[in-house]
């Protein structure tokens, strides 16, 4: 039990600190940049550019609590929204209007079960065949993006019905972009299955010690299936999404997100090594990455360029952060 | 001793498949269409082989010395070769291209330093700190540098001018030529191999990746010797760098990123163990020689290029998953004979 809360202890106190983070970096915005920065327009674009890649990091965080990582996150996405794509593009000109909304419903469930496969596979990959995580998901991501290729012919699908775009542009009570809704859900939803369940808990366990987690009775090849599975629905929506907020669909669309959802779950808290990390803490990693990009765009004679630069220089900061606060609670 | 012999046996099996699956492609790929094994095609696979070959040194040593990947390696390569790119321009320097070469290393040294620093002094895996590292160095190289393409100068044109051998098609007329920035990768190799093989730093990178606490205590600096491979991988990306710059006769700043996981993939069919201790240059060489003819020879027998990246993916997963099993095996054996040797003592006493 006193582990069990000193380690709840150490989970939240780095979220306190992203969430102190998150506040002075509100606060310096908005005193230097008032007029562009304080507008509710620019919170809703913050909120909605952020969903994909704070889903995906999702996906990844709760595979690298596992454990393992998760380098196809992207490469399923682009498969899921090239699929309902198509999908649409193939179905909804036969149907009447009527129609559509059974249609369109219809692709989305496809593409979800296809991101579930896709995360299957990996799972496969890693539990039974025991390829080391980054290494299963390295192939399996040049296989899903070649399958994407393959599907697409190589070029970008686009077209989809004015309805299915609103899922991407539309609004909730007129303030909340429906994509950040998502993604609010995703991580409420998630954040329960990690912290709440049982299964959540056996995944840190999984990621702390493999040989523990087994003889402790868990099952470890079904957790890493589910865990797995689990990114691959979180990386579907994420490519839903994207299908409708761009209306298109690309096999090697976002091909930087991958470095970028590691990054994003490292500065969330979650350790490299498995084990430790929680939910909220990624999604507020996401929100203070998206804030920091957006305030640096409003400098005309900043280039964006500039974000990378400052991204590489937050991770490895707050890894020295997070270690020497870490060394100085052991010293005491 | 039996144990010792599989564990010296395993690695060469993987190369000795990895080597088998080339055979058996490219006698399918010659019996297909013809073309493999004409003079232009082997020059044209070797050429697309230097770069990829010698980042293959940097993912190699990584491996073997950390149990990890670095992945920085294409951005220290974009953000040296740029430096030393525009230097050269600037000083208006027409000599040499080695000076071009040194001042590339040095810079890339610096950086491969700065991960090498990280490491050690924190102990953070090294795909995260090289994964973070790069992000700086891209956003040092487009944001601070503002780089863009270059045309490049005068000494380096006549260097990429220069050709070690030129071989003509009878047939198509077509000719192919290996540019002098090959004997630059066969340099490499030789001294990292022999580095490798026969110093005491070598077997160093080998006893460090293999296990940390032993090294030390066998006598190794440990620290010295993971701080060195990295910052000698940054020199060696820095070199290709170079490499990739003069070959492609002109300086593309957005080229180099994303190379980075295919160099990875074709280390580790080539044999290299994810955990460290283990790998070897040919099996570098040979994975890399697979994974190129894969992207450029499938063409030869009629498979769309749509299909290139299912193949890579496919024959990535496939290969893995033998190494994997293979390896599970093996220190599953050993566990057994473990377990018999113990029983076999409790016998005796």
């Amino acid at each position: 039990m006193q582990l069990e809360k000193k380690l709840l202890k150490k989970i939240e106190g780095n979220t306190q600190r992203l969430f102190v983070t998150l506040i002075f970096l509100l606060l310096i915005a908005s005193v230097t940049k008032p007029d562009n920065f304080l507008k509710l327009g620019n919170f809703q674009s913050i909120l909605k550019q952020m969903t994909e890649y704070g889903l995906m990091s999702l996906g990844v965080g709760i595979c690298m609590i596992s454990g393992g990582i998760d380098l196809s996150t992207v490469y399923i996405a682009n498969l899921s929204g090239i699929t309902a794509g198509l999908m649409m593009q193939k179905l909804i000109p036969a149907a009447t209007d009527s129609g559509q909304f059974e249609y369109i419903l219809l692709a989305i469930l496809v593409s979800l079960l296809l991101g579930a496969v896709c995360g299957l596979f990996n799972g496969f990959l890693i539990s039974y065949l025991h390829i080391p995580a980054m290494l299963a998901t390295l192939g399996s991501y040049l296989l899903f993006m070649g399958i994407g290729i393959v599907v697409s012919g190589g070029s970008t699908v686009s077209g989809v019905p004015k309805i299915y775009t609103k899922l991407g542009n539309g609004l909730v009570f007129n303030l909340i972009p429906i994509p950040f809704a998502i993604f609010l859900i995703v991580v409420i939803v998630l954040t329960f299955i990690m912290s709440k369940t049982k299964f959540g808990i056996r995944v840190h366990l999984l990621g702390t010690n493999e040989k523990a987690a087994k003889f402790a009775g868990i099952r470890n090849k079904l957790i890493i299936l589910k865990t797995y599975m689990i990114s691959g629905i979180i990386s579907a929506i994420a490519g839903l999404i994207s299908l409708a907020r761009l209306n298109s669909a690309k096999a090697n669309f976002g091909s930087s997100y991958t470095m970028q959802t590691i990054l994003i779950v490292v500065l969330g808290g979650v350790n490299p090594d498995g084990g430790f990390g929680n939910i909220p803490g990624i999604a507020v990693a996401v929100i203070i990455l998206q804030m920091l990009s957006s305030y640096l765009n409003m400098f005309p004679n900043i280039s964006n360029y500039y974000r990378d630069l400052i991204w590489g220089i937050a991770l490895i900061a707050v890894l020295i952060i997070n270690f020497t606060i870490n060394k100085q609670k052991n010293k005491r | 001793m039996k144990r010792l012999d599989i564990g010296i046996k395993i690695p060469k099996q993987v190369e000795f498949y990895v080597f088998i699956i080339i055979i058996v492609l490219s006698v399918i790929i010659q019996a297909k269409s013809g073309l493999f094994f004409t003079n232009n095609n082997i020059m044209d696979l070797l050429r697309s082989m230097i770069v990829p070959s010698i980042y293959a040194i940097c993912a190699l040593l990584s491996f073997v010395s950390t149990g990890g990947p670095d992945v920085s390696f294409p951005l220290i390569a974009a953000l040296s070769s740029h430096l030393a790119t525009t230097i050269t321009i600037n000083i208006g320097y027409d000599g040499s291209i080695i000076c071009v070469f040194l001042i590339a290393v040095f810079f890339g040294l610096l950086m491969g330093a700065l991960n090498g620093w990280i490491i050690v002094k924190y102990k953070f895996p090294t795909l995260i700190v090289t994964l973070g590292t790069s992000s700086i160095f891209s956003g040092l190289l487009l944001g601070a540098f503002g780089a863009e393409r270059i045309a490049l100068p005068g000494v380096m044109m006549r260097f990429a001018r220069a050709s070690l051998l030129t071989v003509r098609n009878a047939e198509t007329g077509l000719s192919s030529s290996l540019p002098f920035t090959f004997l630059i990768l066969v340099f490499l190799y030789i001294v990292i191999y022999l580095v490798l093989n026969f110093t005491m730093v070598g077997r160093g990178v080998y006893a460090v990746g293999g296990d940390e606490i032993s090294a030390q205590r066998a006598g190794f600096a440990v620290n010295k010797i993971i701080f060195g491979v990295l910052a000698v991988n940054g020199a060696v990306a820095a070199i290709a760098g170079v490499c990739y710059t003069v070959m492609s006769r002109r300086y593309l700043p957005t080229e180099f990123a994303g190379t980075e996981m295919t160099v990875i993939a074709a280390v580790i069919l080539g044999g290299v163990r994810l955990t460290g201790g283990v790998g070897t240059l040919r099996g570098c060489i040979l994975g890399t020689l697979l994974l190129t003819i894969v992207s450029n020879s499938l063409i030869l027998i009629g498979v769309s290029v749509y299909w290139q990246k299912v193949f890579v993916g496919g024959i990535i997963i496939i290969g893995t998953a033998i190494s994997a099993i293979q390896s599970r095996r093996a220190a599953k054996l050993s566990q057994e004979r473990e377990a018999d040797n113990y029983a076999v003592r409790k016998e005796i006493t």
